[in-house]
């Protein structure tokens, strides 16, 4: 797993524990879907189906996926068209990732303020799926705790490129 | 305020802008997608609408296929499967005149199926196939073109992470999809073979013949890959038999991946622990992007700015091979400056309405789309598969990389003329299949 790109040796560590820690759910998760469908498919072709398998893989996929945008934040590897900013360089360049970086925490911000909206009308729902009753309350948690993180990580870039 | 063409348009001119500036492309195309919305339908709507499309897109069942398909990628990565395939078709017809070019090409559609990525397959069939071409005096033009070209390959061969974009973005079968891409792929490399068949002729000095490999080498070669081969006809063949769907396959997939893996004693906790980690970044990156994508197709949806772009085509008069040809300047114009993730997601919301309003299938406009997205990679400003294979062989100038990956290019515009003529060549096997 590659490091924090941080510069800050004492900012390093915790950051360092806190993707390990997001590596290994989103990998587990992730590990978990693969074999649950896996074992959903050799159950069907030899008349012993998983029930609701498809359930499982959901959850395992939606807690992937949460940990999989923080770490592709964290490891700064959104894609981009660089037909610019590979031709700039100095101060231009750092004010255009300046900018970056704020459309992009407004961005998530606002999903958050949605999501955190619709968490907060479903409070008293119950919802749950049909076949395994897995609650979605703890999916809907995570989902908003990863779009927090996410934010929060390009807040900090905010803070921190007109400096560098 | 209700939705008007103008809103649209100025939400796609301000989404070129943002692009440009390098914004984040799932971040530019959701921002300008919630910004809109919340023109037509107030702030409120805007924020509840993206909300349910993130959370709705993350517990997705068809989703979880992208990273699946990646970590098998990974895996197979680990297992050394980019050698193994060039060196069996190098094995087979290397000694020819030009026959590295082709087993480049053959590689890139091997390795194509396990990778899914275009610039993934041309550095890592680059990194093998470039040394042996240049040592066997192949001319630095072919050999980076045909490097270049081929790992184009990787996008349109099923799995391709574009169609499961595509499918995810048009609401369309993935495994539909998967099927309808392999006519189209085994077309476009034989059209590249006849490229470098062609040049080989014209001339010979370009790709000197070299030894033949022994019946014993071409053995070892050959079953070298027999394990990764039945691996790949397992998934492909599955989805396309019904057998599985698409997600299903990513997950016997990569099992199969990891199975394969320890059987080559090429499996353990760090290299499996890095491909976890290189696919959680990736399917990260590319769900950014599709929640992104989402917004901003509901966005255009709402403007009624598709039904405009219909229109001005109809008021055109213009019939439906015009009416595409048009449509293909503008990807080929657009891809140009974009990055083909960005040119589909920006054009699927505008231009899929509009050829289904023509009686084409959405599915042949995914494999097409997919195609013309692939242009981008192999032609400046943008071809960001000349950038990498520059970075790997660096005594070919820039330049001549270009040069070598131009009959390549007409090559590729043969084959976008054919499937806009002969739409049956993608739609013919999933029917033929009953999917």
């Amino acid at each position: 797993m590659k490091n924090s790109t941080q510069k800050d040796g004492s900012e390093r560590k915790p950051l360092r524990l806190g993707e390990k820690c997001l590596f290994y759910l989103g990998a587990v998760a992730l590990l978990f879907a693969m074999a649950t469908d896996t074992l959903a498919v050799l159950g069907r072709h030899i008349g012993v189906p998983l029930w609701g398998s498809i359930e499982l893989v959901q959850a395992g996929i939606l807690i992937a996926s949460s940990t999989a945008m923080l770490s592709a934040t964290l490891a700064k590897k959104h894609a981009k068209v660089r037909i610019l900013v590979n031709r700039l360089h100095g101060g231009p360049l750092l004010w255009l990732q300046w900018a970056q970086a704020l459309f992009s925490a407004v961005f998530f911000l606002a999903l958050l303020v949605g999501s955190f909206w619709i968490f907060l009308d479903m409070r008293g729902a119950y919802e749950e799926s049909e076949l395994l009753h897995i609650p979605y309350t703890p999916l809907r948690i995570i989902c908003i705790l990863s779009i927090f993180g996410v934010m929060l990580s390009f807040v900090r870039r905010l803070t921190e490129s007109p400096k560098q | 305020m209700n939705g008007s063409p103008l809103i649209g348009l100025t939400g796609v001119l301000v989404l070129l802008f943002m692009l440009t500036t390098g914004v984040p492309l799932g971040v530019s195309l959701g921002l300008v997608g919630i910004c809109g919305m919340t023109l037509i339908l107030g702030l409120e709507p805007a924020l509840i609408k993206s909300g349910v499309i993130l959370f709705e897109t993350l517990s997705r069942y068809e989703l979880g296929v992208l990273p699946l398909f990646f970590l098998m990628a990974h895996i197979c990565f680990i297992a050394n499967a980019s050698r193994d395939f060039f060196d069996a078709t190098a094995s087979l017809i290397g000694h020819r005149r030009g026959g590295l070019a082709l087993a480049s090409i053959g590689g890139c559609a091997g390795f194509g199926t396990i990778s899914g990525s275009s610039l993934a397959t041309a550095a890592t069939i680059g990194l093998v196939a470039l040394p042996e071409m240049r040592k066997r005096g192949y001319s630095g033009a072919l050999a980076t073109g045909s490097v270049a070209a081929g790992g184009t390959l990787g996008q349109i061969v099923p799995p391709s992470g574009a169609l499961i974009v595509f499918g995810i973005i048009a609401e369309q079968s993935i495994g539909k999809l998967f099927t309808a891409a392999i006519v189209p792929a085994i077309t476009q490399a034989l059209l590249y073979g006849m490229a470098v068949i062609l040049l080989c002729h014209f001339k010979p000095h370009l790709a000197p013949a070299t030894s033949r490999a022994s019946w014993s080498e071409r053995r070892v070669a050959l079953i070298r890959v027999i394990d990764i081969g039945f691996l790949v006809l397992l998934v492909i063949g599955g989805i396309a038999l019904g057998w599985f769907s698409p997600p299903e396959a990513a997950s016997v997939g990569s099992v199969g991946a990891l199975l394969l893996c320890a059987w080559r004693r090429r499996l353990n906790w760090s290299s499996l622990g890095h491909a976890l980690a290189e696919t959680l970044r990736t399917s990260g990156m590319i769900y950014v992007v599709v929640v992104g994508a989402l917004i901003f197709s509901v966005f255009i949806s709402l403007s009624g700015m598709t039904e405009q772009v219909a229109q001005l085509l109809g008021d055109a008069g213009s019939n439906r091979i015009v009416s595409l040809l048009v449509i293909t300047a503008v990807l080929l114009l657009l891809g140009s400056v974009l990055d083909g993730l960005a040119l589909m997601l920006l054009t699927t919301p505008i231009f899929l309405p509009i050829v289904q309003d023509m009686g084409l299938s959405p599915i042949w406009f995914g494999v097409f789309l997919v195609r013309a997205m692939e242009l981008g990679f192999i032609h400046p400003p943008m071809g960001m598969n000349l950038y990498v294979i520059h970075n790997i062989a660096k005594d070919v100038p820039l330049g001549r990389i270009f040069k070598g990956v131009l009959p390549f290019l007409a090559a590729d515009f043969a084959h976008l003329l054919l499937l806009i003529l002969m739409p049956a060549t993608v739609i013919w096997l999933p029917t033929i299949l009953g999917q």
